[in-house]
């Protein structure tokens, strides 16, 4: 989705879950909402610029559609960072539905999941880890993780623990031995709780973020859940060598290297019979997945043009490369579930998935940068030190920013939400 | 009737003797004029030249052929290189001095250096603000000079304070500039007010040292000069002890007549470098400090307590040294004080020192807002070096931050201004890495040769040196040990120096502590790389204007708590925009892409 065509018109979207309630909210987003909402109600212009409440009446063509509360924001101070309106209308979807298509013959355009939350990150109002925060609440995937303001969060914990440690360092050299005081009693010590902080948020950036998923695809018998097997190290998927065993998906979750992947195995598919079914349902899912490994003995079997259209990702895999001539396009990977050829490389190029990247990415340098402070400090050489707590900072204060790596998760967060969000 | 000179320095004090002594060294008829000549190159404050970043200071000093390094060198009393096992970067080479006998040795090296040294007050500038003509002295009268050099330290406006006592001068026994004070007052110079104060001077044959822990001399051969100078073997011992529950006291019970308590000094303090009282009131719950007990020299009947300053009365003073271990009759020689003085705001002041309303007038040392002998000195050097040019009407000299630690201070206290008097440490410079007392040498040459300020005979001690870098420099590309090239050994820090020497032949034709030297150099590499070329980013924004944005306001690209800074403060260049307080670096992207996206200017940049 390229969100850049615009990225600055008036956007809206019913906020409240779908279905009838007593009341539904209704966003409006953008500069120039004000006016197009005070138009709708019939209001005198400026009535809801700013911090404002109105009450009135929606009306197309002379009839009544419903009486709303009104609530405008002025750029600056709202969800969005830009001019706002909140209309609170009747919970009937009739109603939301006539009033948004009133929206839009005014200008307004309907939103795309998650567009209210990226325009908040664009603005400034949200940083890159409250969007991800937000959005893994919002998937239900961490309950333990409440929306708390930015003082809370890991991210900016950790950023003033280890902005802590460096200043105990500086201390140290500029103080302890001209001075006599300054620094810390026991640097190393500090080291030591500022690694276990690190290690922490990595965990928890892996949970945040979500996994990354892999589906498993190629025809009938072409060694999927063999491999599958051999990735999830244990016998999860039924395997026979009678073709068609594996009827429906089997998946597992595992991790390679420090990434953790979804892997999902799927029915062969030669594109008759009963696996039809199975493929279709297959195809279906693939929009949620980050890639695809596509199978075949020796590489003979081509990617389907669905595939190829559909899947952001692909590994071409040329299987049982024991038995069979290897394939020699460069495209094609041979591997040997038998010898474990091509294994590592295999595992290497999926833990390269785009999707596995980003903030688990960014917090392993960190953590990288603050291991190396320490052993630089257990080397005796401060200046060193210093700038790998630096340069952890600056990745922390990235991601409390709206920075360019920050950026891809957000896509990603972003992309798991509702419309209205 | 009266003379004309070129360059006329006022104050004889560490950065009035490196200016003189530059401008001489340029072959400028260069006048000092000062109050006292037997105090030129007094300490006014402890006996100890270097420190960390400070000593490295004084290094660029000696590479810019400036004389502290070898006066240090050659009263020195014990030697220390501080921080040895944090790492090179951040070495700190230091020595306790015999301050009169160092005073003595700089008042040689002006008579040598062809510096005339005239014993009066300046009591005004003479010429309009613009183009100054020279100085009014209060016994000798005018004294015309093509340019002059402000190196007034603590004296302009100077009052010193202890309890209730207040009395005008730059520091006891000295005359207070008031009249200088009020001149550049009277011409519209911004000037404010700092204060800062010295501890009690002991006599030593009042205390007992037995108790005390001794710090003794390391014997390395260290010189702070690249020349070599002549060490003192002279030695003396040096002592630390402990304040204590009483010392706390004696002094909360005497907070109320505190100058500063009460209210009668306005200026502010050095936060790093605070009176005993300042501490005992910042930190309540500890009543632990270190105190060093430095002989003022070798044999001197006076005892210095660095880090017992104060400008509390005498009774409290007396109260507190009595409570230190081996100090119960302790006799006081002199009581310690605080001094008020006015230094010239940076507003005021050109990255050259000129001060900028002015064509020809340049400030140094503590005047501009700095503390520190080895601060002024750097600041000295570099006023002397550009008032000799503006003589010879060619461009001034500025000197990097990425290069010179005397660099990162003058774009410290120009670009950002002081709110207390300004000390040097480490971690100012993002470029610490480089920035090292074993380089010196080789980071100031181009400034040093470009400048025109080295005699011929330091020129061919620093072109040799560097020269004999090069050749180590050639060793590591081409030399390999067990297989593995030098250089990668260099970045794992793992090429032993003696190792590389014996295997090129380079052997007794180059110093060990050069291709130690050439070889962090080498290891750092890849942090120093990386600093510059986000330095010159940075600076690249200095000419990227953004006059052409009427309103900030609208920049939907930036946040909009940056939007509400920018268009208040008005920034004209992305630089300025980058240095305000609210301006994430990611507002200074959007930014640029907002620039680039509405005109071409960024494009044209490069
Ligand atoms: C009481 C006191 C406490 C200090 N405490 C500390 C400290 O704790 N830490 C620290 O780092 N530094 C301290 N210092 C500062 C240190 O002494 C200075 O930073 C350093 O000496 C500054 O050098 P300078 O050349 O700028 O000025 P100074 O060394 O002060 O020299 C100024 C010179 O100018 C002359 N002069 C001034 N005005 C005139 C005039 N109108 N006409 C003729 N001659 C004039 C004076 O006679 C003197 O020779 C202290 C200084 C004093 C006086």
């Amino acid at each position: 989705m390229d969100y850049h065509d615009d990225a600055k018109g008036i956007i809206c979207a019913v906020s409240t879950p779908e279905g009838r309630s007593a009341i539904a909210v209704i966003r409006v987003s953008g500069s120039g909402s004000a006016s197009v909402v005070e138009h709708l109600m019939g209001l005198e212009k400026g009535r809801l610029r700013g911090m404002r409440r109105k009450t009135g009446v929606i009306r197309r063509a002379g009839v009544e559609l419903d009486s709303v509360v009104a609530l405008g924001w002025p750029e600056g101070s709202s969800y969005t960072g830009e001019e706002m309106v909140e209309i609170m209308c009747h919970g009937i979807p009739e109603v939301t539905a006539d009033i948004l298509e009133c929206l839009m013959d005014a200008g307004a355009r309907k939103a795309v999941p998650g567009e209210f939350t990226r325009r908040a990150f664009m603005s400034g109002r949200m940083s890159a880890w409250q969007v991800m925060s937000l959005a893994s609440m919002w998937r239900g995937m961490d309950h333990g993780n409440r929306l708390s303001g930015e003082g809370g969060s890991e991210c900016s914990r950790l950023l003033r623990e280890t902005r802590r440690v460096r200043e105990l360092l500086e201390a140290d050299i500029e103080f302890q031995e001209e001075h006599g005081t300054g620094g810390s009693e026991d640097l190393l010590a500090e080291f030591g709780s500022l690694m276990e902080l690190t290690g922490e948020f990595r965990r928890k950036t892996s949970v945040m973020e979500g996994e990354c998923r892999v589906m498993l695809m190629g025809p009938v018998n072409s060694g999927k859940s063999t491999l599958f097997n051999r990735i999830a190290g244990g016998e999860a998927a039924l395997v026979s060598d009678e073709p068609g065993t594996t009827r429906d998906g089997a998946s597992v979750h595992v991790e390679i290297r420090g990434r953790r992947i979804l892997v999902c195995d799927t029915a062969g598919s030669d594109g008759t019979g009963i696996d039809r079914e199975a493929y279709r349902r297959a195809l279906g899912t693939m929009k949620g997945t980050d890639g695809v490994i596509w199978m075949s003995v020796g590489g003979t079997e081509k990617t389907p043009g669905e595939i190829e259209k559909t899947a952001g990702w692909i590994i071409r895999v040329s299987s049982k490369s024991d038995l069979v001539e290897k394939c020699t396009d460069k495209e094609w990977l041979g591997v040997s579930c038998v010898t474990g050829e091509g294994i590592d490389e295999l595992q290497e190029l999926v833990s390269q998935f785009p999707g596995s990247m980003s903030v688990t990415a960014l917090a392993d340098r960190i953590e990288n940068r603050v291991g190396a402070a320490r052993d630089s400090v257990i080397e005796g050489d401060f200046a060193v030190a210093s700038e790998n707590l630096a340069d952890a900072e600056n990745e922390l204060s990235d991601l409390l920013d709206r920075g360019s790596c920050a950026l891809i998760s957000v896509e990603r967060a972003l992309s798991g939400m509702c419309v209205g969000k | 009737m009266s003379r004309c000179v070129d360059v006329i320095v006022v104050g004889g004090g560490h950065a009035g003797i490196e200016a003189a002594l530059a401008a001489s060294r340029m072959g400028m008829k260069t006048v000092m004029v000062t109050a006292r000549k037997e105090r030129i190159g007094e300490m006014s404050c402890n006996p100890a030249i270097g420190g960390i970043a400070k000593g490295t200071i004084v290094r660029e000093v000696d590479a810019l052929d400036g004389s502290m390094a070898v006066a240090a060198d050659e009263t020195s009393l014990q030697f220390r290189m501080l921080n040895r096992r944090k790492g090179p970067a951040v070495w700190g080479p230091r020595v306790q001095s015999d301050a009169m006998m160092y005073a003595r040795a700089q008042q040689r090296t002006l008579e040598a250096g062809a510096v005339e040294v005239i014993e009066d007050e300046v009591t005004g500038l003479i010429g309009r603000t613009e183009r100054i003509e020279g100085v009014q002295c209060r016994r000798n009268g005018p004294l015309k000079g093509r340019a002059v050099v402000l190196a007034t330290g603590t004296f302009l406006g100077g009052m010193l304070f202890r309890g209730e006592e207040t009395w005008r001068g730059g520091r006891t026994g000295d005359i207070s500039a008031d009249r200088l004070d009020e001149d550049l007052r009277r011409r519209m110079f911004h000037v404010e007010r700092f204060k800062t104060g010295t501890p009690p001077r002991i006599l030593r044959d009042s205390i007992d040292t037995g108790s005390m822990e001794e710090e003794t001399s390391e014997e390395i051969g260290f010189s702070f000069s690249y020349s070599g100078s002549r060490l003192s073997e002279l030695r003396e011992f040096f002592y630390t002890v402990h304040t204590n529950r009483d010392t706390a006291e004696a002094a909360k019970d005497f907070l109320h007549r505190s100058p500063l308590l009460a209210g009668r000094i306005e200026g502010k303090g050095p936060r790093y470098c605070p009176s005993f009282e300042d501490k005992v009131v910042k930190f309540p719950e500890r009543a632990e400090h270190r105190i060093y007990v430095e002989p003022m020299g070798y044999r001197s009947r006076l005892l210095y307590l660095n880090g017992l300053s104060s400008s509390l009365p005498r009774e409290a003073q007396y109260r507190m040294v009595r409570t230190l271990p081996g100090f119960h009759d302790a006799v006081i020689h002199r009581f310690g004080y605080a001094v008020e003085y006015s230094y010239i705001s940076h507003e005021e002041i050109a990255p050259t020192l000129r001060l900028r309303r002015t064509e020809n007038l340049f400030a140094a040392g503590q005047v501009c807002g700095t503390s520190g002998y080895e601060e002024a000195a750097g600041l000295g050097v570099l006023a002397g070096i550009n008032a000799a040019r503006q003589c010879l009407d060619r461009e001034g000299l500025v000197l990097s931050r990425m290069d010179s630690y005397i660099g990162v201070m003058v774009d410290d206290i120009i670009g950002r201004g002081v709110d207390e008097p300004y000390r040097m440490f480490s971690s100012r410079a993002e470029n610490r890495l480089y920035l090292r007392q074993d380089n010196a040498d080789r980071r100031m040459l181009p400034a040093a040769l470009g400048s025109g300020v080295l005699s011929e005979g330091k020129k061919k001690v620093l072109e040799g040196r560097t020269e004999a870098a090069g050749r180590i420099r050639t060793a590591i590309d081409e030399t390999s040990m067990d297989g593995v090239p030098a250089g990668i050994l260099c970045r794992r820090g793992e090429l032993n120096p003696l190792e590389l020497l014996s295997t090129s032949g380079l052997q007794g034709s180059v110093e060990l502590s050069l291709a130690e030297s050439v070889i962090l150099d080498e290891k750092y590499q890849g942090y120093i790389q990386r600093n510059l070329r986000k330095h010159r980013e940075r600076s690249s924004e200095s000419s990227v204007t953004l006059s052409s944005i009427d309103s900030f306001m609208d920049i939907e690209e930036i946040c909009w708590e940056a939007r509400e800074v920018l268009e208040r403060r008005r920034p004209e260049t992305l630089q300025q925009a980058r240095n305000l307080p609210g301006v994430r670096p990611t507002d200074i992207n959007g930014l640029i892409i907002h620039l680039g996206r509405k005109c071409s200017t960024w494009n044209n940049r490069t």
